[in-house]
């Protein structure tokens, strides 16, 4: 194999008198076309991806208000992070908020899952009905449940009077010990069709022939359950459990309708606490440095998926 | 023979399970089916009997957000933004993440493993470390409040997961019948546009679905660049109706036929799409 082939070129030689500018221009020719190809998506990518990345991380260094000139400060916006109670507790919200709703959507995903690949009656219904509630937009399902929930004549604390449970009903949203409990709950309602669908794919994938085998050396469905399925799908399960832990930590649409952080901030996430950063208090460095470290925390966590993922496909 | 599929029939465990499942459905059916429900009655009927089935049904609600909601703007303007903003990302999605998937799955050329790798690390972006910056970079090409400012973020956003994709399936793409084309002197562009793209329509449909519901949905970028009652969407539109007190509006119906009306097209895409969508959904999610 010659060094052009390596590199990519067409198998052409070139003549060794040419100089480094004619090769670079004969490469460039011999490829224009798959340049022209990639280049509107670069394009994008750089433009309005990694060039606003860097703008990010520099605005983190300055003070600004958007009108004033900015006035740099260095790291002082990530110093005052640390102090900023406020911040602390939506890092803690949304680190609560996405281990909650990853346990309860791939636990129930599963166990949905599960349930249905067993060919119980009515499989192919509920396999359409589990995953509607994903496809309804975040905004509508935060809305629909602000409404549910409302403490006078919502739809739950009417329930709840109407069968005698008087002492249930309360304000949902309104209470600081439940309102992020709340929007967990909604979370999970919404959302665990998603794991469903992807475990039951993997399920799906497993060999007739393994269950046929299970099921002549008469295993129990616990037995099936614990040695056969679950072993199996394992990597699918942690990939996917991964994915919505990343998803849950950008959580901002559903808190931004349902409580916009509040009562009190008790429901305030790293989402929502940069939006009001930046566009209602107008601090854009302070808010940039929020950003610089939701991008460091998620981005670790992708890269490392990414890697680990990886790694494991090569495996199989 | 598929009966070792199934459950031992009449056993307790079986009983169980679909008892659990009957009622699992009603809690996750039932509120989507109340949304639509009291987008049917009027305010009075919601507040005094909430649990009432909507018939009659009025269709008050909806005429009235036809004509104008409580900021005064008419319902079909923030579905003429949505949609101009969907259909917008949705082809140029297409069009760049096939171009780039193909040419990364069938060119070898200088540059090539770099731009893979920085497709693949841009998958690991979150879209909120760009909205300070894209607030202000939109500002000064006079693209905020514009639907075209919308669709190149949104094409942006999409594009890591969509040129994945393309890539992953060109390379699972015979290709003894583009080399055929380019024998017979079609140009790359050629083969491409008039072999591969009609042979492609899973991927492209793959791709289109992924991407429909989280655009038609968006709303921290929208609620940031569209300020300008006129360019905005419906999410925003949804997310503008407060009242956290029920009775503090007169609004409650209207509020509920913008919710139906957000929800619809997404529900009718899905029940016509299932299956391709859940298979799309499947394929997509790990990568």
């Amino acid at each position: 194999m010659t060094a052009t082939e390596i590199a990519g070129t067409p198998i052409t030689t070139y003549p060794r008198q040419l100089s480094v500018m004619q090769r670079f221009k004969k490469t460039l020719q011999a490829n224009l076309m798959w340049y022209l190809f990639v280049a509107p998506a670069v394009i994008l990518i750089l433009v309005f991806m990694v060039v606003p990345i860097f703008e990010a991380l520099s605005l983190a260094m300055y003070r600004w208000n958007g009108v004033r000139p900015r006035e740099f400060v260095g790291f002082e916006n990530f110093i005052d992070l640390f102090d900023d109670r406020f911040f602390m507790g939506a890092l803690q919200h949304t680190v609560l908020f996405s281990i909650t709703a990853t346990l309860g959507t791939v636990g129930l995903g599963l166990l949905l899952a599960v349930a249905i690949s067993r060919n119980v009656p009515g499989a192919a219904l509920y396999r359409i009905l589990f995953y509607l509630p994903v496809m309804v937009p975040i905004t509508v399902v935060g809305a629909l449940w602000v409404r549910i929930l409302e403490p006078n004549f919502g739809l739950l604390n009417t329930f709840l009077r109407g069968v005698g449970l008087d002492g249930l009903a309360r304000a949902w949203l309104g209470d600081i010990s439940i309102a992020l409990i709340v929007l967990m709950a909604v979370t999970i309602w919404q959302y665990s069709g998603f794991p469903m669908i992807v475990l039951l794919a993997a399920i799906e994938n497993i060999s007739e022939e393994i269950h046929d085998a299970a099921s002549l050396d008469g295993v129990s469905e616990w037995q099936r359950l614990a040695y056969i399925t679950l072993p199996l799908i394992r990597p699918v399960l942690i990939s996917i459990s991964v994915l919505q832990i990343i998803f849950s930590l950008k959580v901002f649409d559903l808190v931004w309708v349902m409580t916009r952080g509040g009562p009190g901030q008790s429901t305030d996430v790293l989402g929502t606490f940069l939006f009001d950063e930046a566009f209602f208090k107008r601090q854009y460095g302070y808010a940039s440095a929020v950003a610089v470290a939701m991008f460091i925390i998620i981005f670790t966590i992708t890269y490392i998926y990414q890697r680990v993922v990886r790694v494991e496909n090569a495996k199989l | 023979m598929n009966l070792v599929r199934k459950y031992p029939t009449g056993t307790l465990l079986k009983f169980v399970v679909v008892v659990l499942l009957v009622m699992w459905s009603v809690i996750e059916l039932y509120p989507i089916l109340f949304m639509f429900n009291t987008s049917l009655k009027l305010d009075p009927d919601i507040l005094n009997h909430p649990f009432s089935i909507a018939f009659p049904p009025s269709f008050e609600s909806y005429a009235r957000v036809w004509e104008g909601d409580q900021t005064g703007q008419p319902f079909i303007l923030y579905f003429l933004n949505s949609s101009v903003i969907l259909v917008g990302t949705i082809v140029m999605l297409l069009v760049t993440s096939t171009l780039a998937g193909y040419a990364l799955a069938r060119g070898r050329f200088p540059g090539s493993p770099l731009v893979q790798q920085g497709f693949l690390l841009s998958l690991a972006v979150p879209a909120h470390a760009l909205l300070i910056p894209l607030y202000f970079f939109l500002g000064n090409l006079g693209l905020r409040n514009n639907p075209i400012g919308m669709m190149l973020v949104y094409t942006t956003l999409g594009l890591p997961l969509s040129i994945v994709l393309s890539r992953a399936y060109f390379l699972s793409f015979p290709v003894e019948l583009e080399e055929q084309a380019l024998i017979d002197g079609c140009s790359r562009f050629g083969a491409f546009w008039r072999i591969v793209v009609p042979m492609s329509k899973s991927i492209l449909a793959t791709i289109a679905i992924l991407n429909v519901t989280w655009v038609w949905s968006e709303l921290f970028f929208a609620q940031a660049f569209l300020s300008d009652t006129d360019s905005q969407t419906l999410p925003i539109a949804v997310a503008s109706y407060r009242p956290a007190q029920m009775q503090a509006s007169a609004a409650i119906s209207q509020h509920f036929a913008i919710m139906a009306l957000t929800t619809l097209p997404l529900v009718i895409f899905y029940f016509v799409f299932q299956k391709n969508i859940r298979k799309g959904i499947a394929a997509g999610a790990l990568r």
